[in-house]
């Protein structure tokens, strides 16, 4: 493959190829976070060997920001779960005395990779939920995010966050649509003078993709991990 | 060499703002920041620079930085010959 003539995008196999390259660096350099998971979905169950199609799945992460006035009362939330990532919440929380602002609810997101064969680009699906599991809105959703990309949105770049019915889970979802990720994959990898072998484009891919689309709801990855 | 010393002690970075893709390039296109200010100056800056609210920003290695990075951070990461490049585009079409 010919880095130079790359159209920023990706085959079914090699999202697949990237995918698991991404969840391992993420594994092995983002502890903060639990691990993403593959999801298997035959295409064709019926077959004896079935086509394997697959998405990349992290769930149950807390995107709540403290309120101001929380800050100084939260300590520890025991929510009684195990593991709950809040990103950006870190340095808050310390583990002294158990307070629980009564006013401040946790809410939680699902995010799913998946392959959109139209556009040969990976896509960010998403939804939000509080922790009795009932579904949070868009609009909610926004006023959590960190303030750059709530910034964002309100200038209406981000009207393109669209509701759809997730292509394997047939349930509405929300995703970042995908119609411009291949122009700026392409900017990613290409704006350096060595260009890099495609083989690095795929090692690295979902990783400068997720870098950017990350950046929506606060999830950091630490840059080592790209090194 | 590391990056550039101040007299008041507070190590500065240079950094060279290169435009890609579409994006006008700007005349003064070079600059020392404070390592301790975050990524976020350098985005602002670029914004009001170029009198667009939406720009792609990233780094060499096919990354972009959260703003809330530490410049001095991503030079160690990121920088080589004494600057840190940053690239950036302008009508990043989304959908």
């Amino acid at each position: 493959m010919d880095v130079l003539h790359w159209d920023g995008t990706l085959s079914a196999k090699d999202f697949k190829i990237g995918a698991f390259a991404f969840a391992q660096k993420w594994e092995s350099h983002n502890s903060g976070f639990p691990p993403w998971s593959w999801v298997l979905c035959p295409k064709h169950p019926w077959l004896a060997s079935p086509e394997e199609e697959g998405y990349l799945s992290l769930e149950k992460i807390c995107i709540s920001r403290p309120n101001e006035e929380d800050i100084d009362q939260i300590s520890q939330i025991d929510t009684g779960e195990e593991e709950t990532s809040c990103p950006g919440n870190e340095d808050v929380i310390d583990d002294a005395t158990l307070v629980q602002s009564g006013h401040h609810e946790l809410h939680y997101c699902d995010f799913h990779i998946v392959y959109s064969s139209t556009f040969r680009v990976p896509v960010l699906y998403f939804r939000a939920y509080c922790s009795d599991g009932s579904p949070f809105p868009l609009d909610e959703i926004e006023k959590q995010l960190p303030a750059c990309s709530a910034n964002e949105l309100s200038k209406s770049k981000w009207t393109f966050i669209t509701q759809e019915e997730h292509p394997y889970l047939k349930r509405p979802w929300y995703k970042l649509h995908p119609c411009g990720t291949a122009e700026w994959m392409k900017l990613l990898f290409l704006s350096d003078a060595a260009k890099p072998k495609f083989d690095v484009v795929l090692e690295l891919y979902l990783l400068s993709w997720f870098s950017v689309v990350g950046q929506v709801f606060g999830l950091r990855i630490p840059f080592k991990i790209s090194n | 060499m590391a990056a550039a010393e101040s007299p008041s002690s507070v190590r500065k970075v240079v950094v060279h703002l290169r435009a890609t893709g579409d994006a006008p390039i700007l005349k003064q296109a070079k600059f020392k920041i404070p390592g301790t200010d975050k990524f976020a100056k350098v985005i602002d800056f670029l914004r009001r620079q170029l009198h667009r609210d939406t720009l792609f920003v990233y780094v060499n290695s096919a990354f972009s930085p959260n703003p809330d990075e530490l410049v001095i951070d991503l030079y160690d990461n990121f920088g080589f010959d004494g600057k840190l490049v940053v690239n950036y585009a302008c009508s990043m079409a989304w959908g």
